[in-house]
């Protein structure tokens, strides 16, 4: 766990559970548009998360072994911007290494679990997955 | 053009305009896919129902139960008489499960908003955040209407009769190629990948249109009626992976084409691609 997912994990649990619905409003809020230099590649139809039914499109970027996750997601899908910031937040710069360590009971630590519903919380994991996957061929090529 | 079998369990989003402020007779209420995406704004008045949250016990793996269902309708300021209009994203398909659980606690009078949020959100209606202040109610619910719901074993006694089944996953689930949908995650997967043998396949989305709007009766009777060769007295059973886009095909034969027995398989096919000793098949249909 790198030492910013801890914090945002403390940030959440310092908060009772209907406040942490507010956090993750915030987090969809504030989710960082795509840089431009990704723009033409999403037209393309690159990088799409085949795993989500919202359009997600990820682009991983690894410079000096730090990993930088650039997505874009529509503001239709407020869920998937929160949770996606969030782990775009907790590993910056962090090696595809960790990336390939990102619990599998995020959710639980972020104390959103009960909030999401069982069914949510699989759907996630489908998208940790893909992220776990995109970057560790990143790191590959 | 002919008219739906039951048109008054559609709204149009100018009705639903001119009807936001009636809160003493009619709720409106938003369930979507997105547990945030109410919060971000929301057709005025709304309430917001979750799916997973509200409409289900994940303990027991079941529907509420009718005390919790009493409970979500008081809290939310319904009356057994209250007229409901639900609508969500994704064409719907939340909508139309909240609108079968509705009726399988025996709600009166249940309605869809046509097209959803995104035709309200395309005509370039007001949305917002604020939540209404509705004035609890002390709901008592009719009897239950488990007609519209099919369990596991009457699945499979329809299923060995040679009844009529409609599966409405993609082609690509329907074959067995893969245990969930092209672009959604590995979620509810099942052990084994197929549908249940005797099924038609009919994509849910065969019955919408672009806007999200349900197809007009003549073209709904082409796809289910003449190509599929489903007969609107037979028993039909409708399932999809978890039940919620089932709900979309379920509330598409029963109210606009008027079958009369068509029910809702909630299990589908994460819990019948699971079952020791039932039979499922693979590939194309016949």
């Amino acid at each position: 766990v790198t030492s910013r997912l801890q914090e945002i994990a403390d940030e959440f649990q310092s908060v009772p559970q209907e406040m942490r619905v507010e956090l993750l409003l915030e987090r969809a809020r504030q989710f960082p548009p795509l840089p431009e230099r990704y723009h033409a590649a999403q037209e393309a139809g690159l990088g799409r998360v085949h795993e989500c039914q919202a359009e997600v499109y990820l682009f991983p970027e690894i410079v000096d072994g730090g990993v930088t996750l650039h997505a874009a997601i529509p503001g239709h899908a407020p869920t998937q911007r929160a949770l996606v910031g969030i782990l775009m937040d907790a590993y910056e710069g962090a090696s595809p290494d960790d990336i390939a360590a990102i619990p599998n009971d995020l959710l639980r630590r972020l104390g959103v679990d009960a909030l999401l519903g069982v069914q949510r919380q699989r759907g996630f994991g489908g998208v940790i997955a893909r992220i776990q996957h995109v970057v560790a061929e990143a790191a590959r090529s | 053009m002919s008219a739906f079998a039951h048109p008054e369990v559609l709204v149009t989003t100018e009705w639903l305009s001119e009807n936001l402020f009636d809160t003493d007779s009619v709720r409106i209420i938003e369930s979507n896919e997105d547990l945030l995406l109410y919060a971000t704004g929301h057709i005025h008045n709304a309430v917001h129902i979750d799916w997973q949250t509200d409409l289900q016990d994940e303990e027991v793996r079941d529907t509420i139960s009718s005390k919790q269902f009493e409970r979500l309708c008081s809290r939310n300021g319904i009356r057994p008489d209250t007229t409901l209009v639900f609508y969500g994203d994704r064409s719907n398909w939340w909508a139309c499960y909240a609108f079968w659980t509705f009726k399988l606690f025996g709600h009166a009078d249940c309605r869809i908003l046509d097209g959803g949020r995104a035709k309200w959100e395309a005509e370039g209606r007001v949305l917002t955040t604020e939540v209404p202040t509705l004035e609890s109610t002390a709901y008592t619910a009719s009897s239950m209407n488990p007609s519209i719901r099919a369990l596991r074993d009457e699945v499979l006694v329809h299923q060995s009769n040679g009844g009529a089944m409609v599966d409405v996953r993609s082609p690509a689930e329907f074959i067995g190629e893969v245990t969930h949908a092209p672009g959604n995650p590995q979620s509810e997967a099942a052990m084994r990948g197929g549908h249940i043998p005797g099924a038609s396949n009919v994509p849910w989305s065969r019955a919408a249109n672009d806007d999200g709007t349900f197809r007009s009766r003549d073209e709904l009777a082409a796809i289910y009626i003449e190509e599929q060769g489903l007969t609107p007295s037979d028993k039909t059973i409708a399932y999809c992976r978890i039940g919620e886009r089932s709900s979309h095909t379920w509330f598409v034969l029963s109210y606009l084409l008027g079958f009369d027995h068509v029910t809702n398989y909630d299990g589908s096919w994460t819990e019948w691609g699971n079952l020791v000793g039932v039979p499922i098949e693979t590939g194309e249909p016949e």
